[in-house]
């Protein structure tokens, strides 16, 4: 799946997508969600606490 | 270099301000127009806001019609976090201002503004405006780039 696919699908833009990926920001526990239901994998399998 | 809705949006909104106010505050202050023979109307400060209010509008337009998934929460969290910067610019420079005010005609040495008239203090203090928004600009694009 592309940026921009999962972008589109999670209601941000494919920056925001990006930035999550480099770790330069962190999501809301909505957008968290919403990605991992798309991946539909448990949230602590895309985010770790550090 | 690839940039979001909201980057174009800041880039173009910077380039109007610093062009539109650097045109503006280049007559303003290298003519020395701001002596007290010289008198500034309102109507002088408004036609550079109404100049940047259209140009706003037009090139907003122009983006908006091209992007989708516009603005999103770390849009909103990079603007909230940039307002800080611009609010602490703007102030210095209202401080600086009342204290100049409260000191004028004093004769200390740091009695700045001593021979300055009121256009040439109410453009500094529009000055302030300005570089405040400047600052907001740089930041939410510092921002973008760098993470939050």
């Amino acid at each position: 799946m592309s940026q921009q696919n999962l972008a589109d699908k999670v209601g941000v833009t494919r920056q925001t997508i990006f930035a999550i990926e480099k770790n330069k920001y962190s999501p809301s526990l909505e957008v968290a969600f919403k990605i991992s239901n798309e991946f539909k994998v448990p949230l602590e399998e895309i985010f770790i606490y550090d | 270099m690839d940039f979001s809705y909201k980057e174009k949006n800041l880039i173009a909104s910077l380039g109007i301000t610093l062009l539109v106010f650097g045109w503006y505050f280049y007559q303003v202050f290298s003519n020395q127009m701001l002596t007290l023979e010289h008198e500034f109307t309102f109507n002088d400060i408004l036609r550079p806001i109404i100049l940047i209010v259209v140009l706003e509008i037009i090139i907003q337009s122009f983006l908006a019609g091209k992007n989708k998934n516009k603005e999103d929460e770390r849009d909103a969290l990079i603007e909230s976090a940039s307002y800080k910067n611009g609010y602490w610019v703007l102030s210095i420079g209202v401080w600086f201002l009342l204290i100049q005010l409260l000191y004028i005609g004093s004769g200390g040495w740091y009695d700045i503004l001593k021979n300055a008239s009121p256009s040439f203090i109410s453009h500094l203090l529009l000055l302030f405006f300005v570089l405040a928004e400047v600052t907001n600009f740089i930041t939410q694009l510092y921002y973008h780039r760098k993470g939050v």
